[in-house]
């Protein structure tokens, strides 16, 4: 129990970004960072406008981040405070009650214009925003791909919630079994008292899982097992020539059966291969 | 600079005195410039010139909460009939379990 209870803090410590505990120290992260960034600009990120307003800080004007992430392409609802256009941009500032209010600019296209000019949104409406975070001079603002009207109210408590969700997803990981926090409410409500207990290590086993898995998918249906031996692998920077099973077992604590279990796993799904010896293994690079 | 108007229901008014917030509920009752607005619990409401409230519809209302905990209206909008209540007030409650998302204290 004690070895087992140890492995599991390493990995949601790998995770969480809180200090690294144990095997799974700066190196993974950093990988995980880089990786990352390298795909800002593939993803949508549904935020409120707080999280704008607080992103400011500290970061330099090429990178915005949220929650410690990069974001580039975002989502977002708000009621239009005021409008002002010009002749190649409407400004709107947006407000969605969370802290104050952001200038989203909609360039106009010039050769509609002269056909029908965009009829700007009228005060007051909730709008949905979609768009790219820009820096000038210090001050962050949306240009806006894409703005429309918001007919339905319930849209704006949706982007609400599912502005929520990315942010716990990125803060904590991604919810592979109830949420091992208190907060867990947001999944749907709290733990009996009595079993808290185990309802928090089951919780944070399917956590360290999924979260795991998030990771790389390539050992998203191996076993527990399996996937913390290809964490630390990966994370390991000897795993160019090959990682022995002392090294294994002096950083990871895993035991020597469950460590050759999970190899026998991972050379199966022909993700790591033997080099030196039988008990060497590389991880197979696609 | 920030101002946030926090989502609140009725629960959560006694400690927004003084503060501007935003209800979303169920209008039950209009009398002059009296309305009663539904968010999880009945909230008495001042409300401004320009409101324009039709009764068993949805209202966003941002208003400042008076001592006695009825609001006064500073602006408001008239949300149609569809308006799911019950994931409003889920949605007050998960942005105070989230402050850091929602709202300047």
């Amino acid at each position: 129990m004690a070895s087992y209870g140890g492995y599991q803090r390493t990995g949601y410590g790998a995770q969480g970004g809180d200090e690294g505990g144990g095997f799974m120290s700066g190196s993974q992260q950093g990988s995980q960072g880089q990786s990352k960034r390298s795909t800002i600009d593939e993803y949508l990120r549904p935020v409120t406008i707080k999280q704008i307003l607080d992103a400011k800080a500290g970061y330099s004007e090429s990178e915005i981040a949220v929650d410690g992430f990069a974001v580039s392409t975002v989502t977002l609802v708000g009621q239009v405070r005021s409008v002002n256009p010009q002749t190649t941009n409407i400004t709107y500032k947006i407000d969605d009650g969370t802290g104050g209010t952001i200038d989203v600019k909609k360039w106009v296209d010039l050769e509609k214009s002269e056909s029908g000019a965009e009829t700007p949104f009228s005060l007051d409406t909730w709008v949905r925003v979609l768009g790219r975070l820009t820096s000038f001079n210090g001050k962050i603002h949306v240009g806006a791909h894409h703005v429309r009207v918001i007919d339905d109210y319930n849209e704006v408590s949706y982007h609400l919630l599912e502005a929520t969700y990315v942010h716990l997803c990125i803060s904590r990981g991604l919810p592979g079994g109830p949420w091992p926090h208190k907060e867990g409410a947001v999944g749907g409500g709290g733990h009996g008292g009595g079993d808290s207990d185990s309802m928090f290590i089951d919780g944070g086993n399917g956590y360290g899982t999924a979260s795991g898995a998030g990771g790389d998918s390539r050992v998203a249906s191996c076993s527990r097992q399996a996937k913390s031996l290809y964490q630390f692998m990966q994370s390991d920077p000897r795993s160019i020539e090959g990682i022995n099973i002392a090294d294994v077992m002096g950083a990871s604590g895993m035991s020597k059966r469950d460590i050759l279990a999970a190899a026998d796993e991972l050379l199966g799904n022909g993700i790591v291969y033997t080099t030196v010896d039988d008990e060497t293994w590389a991880i197979l690079e696609t | 600079m920030e101002t946030s108007t926090p989502r609140v229901t009725c629960a959560y008014l006694n400690s927004y005195v003084g503060k501007n917030v935003m209800i979303v509920g169920k209008v039950v009752q209009i009398r002059g410039e009296d309305a009663i607005i539904d968010a999880d619990g009945n909230i008495p409401c001042k409300l401004n010139r320009d409101a324009h409230l039709s009764p068993g519809n949805g209202v966003q209302v941002i208003g400042k909460v008076n001592p006695d905990l009825s609001v006064k209206v500073l602006s408001s909008l008239d949300l149609g009939t569809g308006v799911d209540y019950n994931l409003a007030n889920t949605v007050v409650e998960v942005s105070h379990q989230h402050k850091s998302l929602f709202a300047y204290d």
